[in-house]
């Protein structure tokens, strides 16, 4: 099936109502990762999802949604990191169109490729914000250790976001790869924007 | 059903300011600071967040949100006035720890940074509905499809949530472990989400069918079911905080 542009804006309603869903599997996956006491946020499955399904415009555009509420809702920082899950929506998007999302051992490279991306764009506004840190205890005690070594806010910073990131972003892209292979194809093709229709007379 | 947003009903001027302006203040907020990097500076603009919160009557729940920033920020005092890069005057000695004058200073700069900017958003998302934030966006020009998709989180969420409880408890009347070693806990994961997730996508196709029933994609020029809240300072206020930011640039490229 030819498919259309990615970057196509012209989205159809599904695609749309998909991104406060996606939204709304963020806000779980996090609640449930609470619930479950994992060492993890996996607060972007919604938003990985959504990019899956509809492409990297709409994964974006959840990615964005998804952080403004959380800004108006939990914690008025979490606006800051939108451009991370504006990045990580775009991400995903582009690796599932190049086809990089069809097996296990592929999938799990696109979740480091993602992670990586996440790492980049969100180590900027760490150094910016809090002076480089995360927030998250196990990276910020490498920060500590790195910077009394090697003197590099930027490494340190880096390596502080890289040990919380890769894994947690592996684990999102594995888990929604899981769920959309399980999804039944009524519903994984609803969000196609290829609008081609067959008629049968 | 459960509130998600943290904005609290009050009567105060700062309720009655359109949220435009807040989103003004916001930027004013975090471009002075940047303009001009000087902790004096950004005290200044920190005491006016934290004044203007106190005026709205919301102090009381912009509380637990500082406390949980302040919680970080002390690991940053920690962290920045032992290791920083460039420490080199001491200023105290705890046992074996020594806190360096420079990087508690650097400390100091960002916790004052973080409490403006984090004070400048608690003043927009205490005082504002979520759907008045929204609707004012929509008649400058943002989508409106975009600000339906914004709303309709509001709803989904508390939705969600209480399937999410339904099915916490199904997994579990059928056995599923949730507690237990990490490795269970992982497993349990995946049987608790996949189930609201697909229930969640089965019900966007119904609530696509029924927003285009209703004329979601139609042309034409939308109207508003509120009033417009206007207040005759938004204009003014808006146009202060923008002066402002362009005298500290003016200050920065004269000094």
């Amino acid at each position: 099936m030819q498919k259309q542009s990615m970057w196509s804006l012209k989205f159809s309603t599904a695609a749309l109502v998909l991104i406060p869903t996606a939204v709304g599997i963020n806000y779980i996956g996090k609640l449930f990762a609470g619930l479950l006491k994992l060492p993890l946020w996996l607060d972007s499955i919604g938003t990985v999802l959504a990019s899956i399904l509809a492409g990297p415009i709409i994964g974006a555009l959840a990615g964005a949604v998804n952080n403004v509420i959380y800004g108006l809702t939990v914690d008025p920082i979490s606006f800051v990191y939108g451009i991370t899950s504006v990045a990580i929506g775009l991400a995903v998007g582009i690796l599932c169109y190049k086809g990089w999302l069809s097996s296990w051992s592929k999938a799990a490279l696109a979740g480091l490729i993602v992670g990586l991306v996440a790492t980049i764009v969100s180590t900027p506004i760490n150094i910016g914000f809090w002076g480089g840190q995360t927030g998250n205890v196990w990276g910020d005690a490498l920060y500590a250790i790195v910077l009394a070594k090697t003197d590099s806010v930027w490494l340190a910073s880096f390596l502080d976001e890289i040990v919380v990131d890769v894994p947690d972003k592996l684990l999102v892209v594995l888990i929604s790869f899981a769920i959309y292979r399980g999804l039944p194809g009524s519903v994984s093709q609803m969000y196609n924007n290829s609008n081609k229709f067959e008629s049968l007379d | 059903m459960k509130q998600i947003s943290l904005y609290a009903d009050r009567n105060s001027f700062v309720h009655d300011l359109d949220p435009i302006s807040k989103l003004y203040y916001i930027l004013f907020s975090i471009l002075v600071p940047v303009i001009l990097p000087s902790i004096s500076v950004t005290l200044i603009c920190s005491f006016l967040s934290i004044i203007l919160l106190l005026l709205a009557k919301v102090f009381k729940k912009a509380l637990p949100v500082f406390l949980l920033v302040f919680i970080v920020l002390i690991t940053v005092v920690i962290i920045q006035g032992l290791f920083r890069p460039g420490n080199e005057t001491i200023f105290l000695k705890i046992g074996p720890a020594v806190f360096y004058k420079e990087g508690l200073l650097y400390a100091l700069k960002v916790t004052l940074r973080v409490t403006d900017i984090v004070g400048a958003f608690l003043i927009l998302v205490l005082t504002t509905k979520p759907s008045d934030l929204v609707e004012s966006l929509v008649r400058r020009g943002l989508s409106p499809r975009i600000g339906y998709v914004v709303i309709s989180v509001f709803q989904i969420i508390p939705e969600m949530t209480s399937t999410m409880s339904t099915i916490m408890d199904a997994q579990r009347a059928r056995g599923l472990e949730t507690e237990g070693n990490l490795i269970t806990r992982i497993k349990a994961f995946i049987p608790l989400l996949g189930p609201v997730v697909l229930g969640s996508l089965v019900n966007t196709k119904e609530r696509a069918m029924a927003l285009e029933v209703r004329g979601f994609n139609a042309q034409g020029n939308k109207t508003f079911l509120n009033e417009e809240k206007t207040s005759v300072l938004s204009k003014p206020i808006q146009l202060g905080l923008l002066l402002i930011v362009v005298m500290a640039f003016v200050w920065r490229l004269l000094t």
